[in-house]
């Protein structure tokens, strides 16, 4: 009896959190919709003490910098993991693995440490900036982050590809070429998929690292393609204000509502990720 | 002829493909040596074990009281949490409906994607200030607790399910309630693999800044926190706000040294998982 309260109380209150939690997001928040109706999340001004809290400068940086992060890191991610499933000795492939589970696992405010003096000193005198604070440093340090990450998932979905498969092309004598674009790549894409979105919802989510050096300023790039410009981020902006804004004022209900929309795309993301995983 | 082409178009692709991948592997291996590097003037066993007391900032010598902030956070994080994903993961297998599991499996995977600092964000609103516990361990090691529970609960999930069904059925046929299958057949069988679980999750929560941030640390002043309510210094905001610090070099070298040893710790909690997981399936 006390075994099935305990079990049935622990199931409810654990699967509640994320109920409770976006709750509170909401409430926090909801006087700055009441307020300002919901115009201010495609406003392009923030500045807090005028109350003018526009999100797109900061939903633009998330963008951009994930974006980025992800055309780095896919195609050298999987590149890595054909290579260690399909190329190297098995021996040398445990080794690159377990040494890329350990990337994994390296803390996030070491690649903030990283990025601010050795990244951004490279940034600038490579591409000669009056600061190395831009998207591309965000986007640099993101696809370090989420790397291992690609690597390790799909490389998984590679190996899962059965042995047969590849004999058979063997047997049709159309070399490796055929069997890299029309056998592995095609079947374990599912796999690299879900790989990818997870390391989307990594990358929008990372704070500290971010923060050091995407600069935080709340402008949309001029024009929207330049990268090398300083930005902000949902994650950034949070991490650089929440510590300054007073408690209950429209400033943390604003910041507040970048919380919750920060969950409610990573709740997007996750759904995506595990319809397409059980549909496989 | 064609046999040529073949051979020629299988040397272009091989060769993308080690283009791509060479950096992809070559760079974090790089940019761990140049941590190490960095860190070496500064790490000995001096500088783990020295207490730098108020006046340092810090910034002196020694980061024990953050090594010691850090691992009571994750400890005290994984504590709270493990009743709650054991107990979840023990109602899915013995009570829940089928859709009652589907219901936990998409809630968790999706509490799972939620980035750490929105958890902070409600551990600051609810926890430091509508409960008024203030900056404390508390807050920030139940926020922790939150980021770790999916982790736990999947892979408690993913250990129960390695028991195999014969263990159950035999048990059942025996005329064993749910509780002794618990006790004296699941637990015996997979208290490693738990516990494997248990190491990784307090990585996890050793390796995260942001949900502590606003919630948990105080950035110098505190060896060993006097109460459950009181602020206590971490490794990992002690590299953040010495990261920032731009003119001093040592300031910076002590800032690496912490990295190496946040690092270093991370590693070998994931080395003893494994090493627990490998003696589990044995």
């Amino acid at each position: 009896m006390v075994l099935k309260w305990w079990l049935s109380a622990s199931a409810l209150l654990s699967s509640m959190t994320i109920v409770v939690v976006l709750g509170f997001l909401l409430q926090s928040s909801w006087p700055l919709i009441q307020q300002q109706g919901a115009a201010f999340i495609v406003g392009t001004e923030w500045y807090p003490f005028e109350s003018l809290y526009g999100m797109l400068p900061a939903l633009i940086g998330t963008l951009w910098s994930v974006t980025l992060a992800l055309l780095i890191a896919l195609p050298c991610g999987v590149a890595a993991a054909i290579l260690c499933a399909e190329l190297l000795p098995q021996r040398v492939r445990s080794t690159v693995r377990f040494a890329m589970e350990l990337m994994a696992g390296v803390p996030s405010v070491v690649y903030g440490l990283l990025g601010i003096w050795l990244l951004l000193p490279l940034l600038e005198s490579q591409l000669n900036l009056l600061t190395g604070r831009t998207l591309l440093a965000a986007g640099l340090l993101l696809a370090l982050m989420i790397l291992p990450t690609i690597m390790v998932l799909s490389e998984d979905a590679i190996r899962a590809v059965r042995q047969s498969q590849r004999e058979a092309v063997k047997c049709l004598g159309i070399g490796w070429d055929a069997t890299l674009w029309r056998v592995l790549l095609p079947q374990a894409w599912p796999g690299i998929r879900v790989a990818a979105l997870l390391a989307t919802g990594r990358a929008m989510g990372e704070t500290v690292a971010v923060m050091l050096v995407v600069g935080s300023i709340d402008r949309i790039p001029e024009p929207f393609y330049n990268f090398l410009q300083p930005a902000q981020t949902l994650t950034s902006r949070i991490g650089r204000e929440m510590a300054e804004a007073s408690v209950a004022s429209l400033h943390w209900a604003a910041l507040l509502f970048c919380g919750l929309m920060l969950a409610m795309i990573a709740a997007a993301i996750s759904l995506l990720t595990h319809r397409k995983a059980a549909a496989v | 002829m064609n046999a040529q082409r073949l051979l020629y178009r299988d040397t272009i692709s091989k060769s993308i493909v080690w283009l791509l991948a060479v950096p992809a592997l070559l760079i974090p291996a790089i940019v761990l040596c140049y941590i190490f590097w960095q860190a070496a003037p500064v790490l000995d066993w001096g500088f783990i074990v020295g207490t730098a007391d108020g006046a340092g900032f810090g910034i002196t010598d020694g980061i024990f009281a953050q090594l010691l902030g850090s691992l009571l956070l994750a400890v005290m994080a994984c504590v709270i949490a493990a009743p709650f994903a054991l107990g979840t993961a023990l109602f899915y297998r013995t009570y829940a409906s089928p859709r009652q599991q589907r219901l936990l499996t998409a809630m968790f995977n999706m509490l799972q994607g939620i980035p750490p600092i929105v958890f902070g964000l409600c551990g600051l609103v609810v926890l430091v200030n509508l409960f008024a516990w203030g900056i404390s361990l508390i807050s920030g090691a139940v926020v922790l607790a939150l980021v770790v529970l999916p982790l736990l609960v999947l892979n408690t999930l993913a250990t129960l399910e390695r028991i195999p069904l014969d263990y159950t059925e035999a048990g059942m046929a025996l005329g064993l309630g749910s509780g002794t299958i618990i006790w004296r057949l699941w637990l015996p069988r997979s208290w490693l693999n738990l516990l494997t679980g248990l190491l990784l999750a307090m990585a996890r929560a050793l390796s995260e800044t942001a949900p502590i941030m606003f919630t948990a640390t105080v950035f110098s002043g505190v060896v060993w926190p006097d109460s459950l309510f009181s602020p206590v210094t971490t490794l990992q905001t002690h590299i953040f706000y010495l990261a920032q610090e731009g003119n001093d070099p040592q300031v910076i070298s002590i800032a690496w040294g912490s990295a190496a040893v946040l690092v270093l710790l991370v590693a070998s909690l994931g080395l003893l998982a494994r090493l627990l997981h490998k003696l589990g399936e044995h």
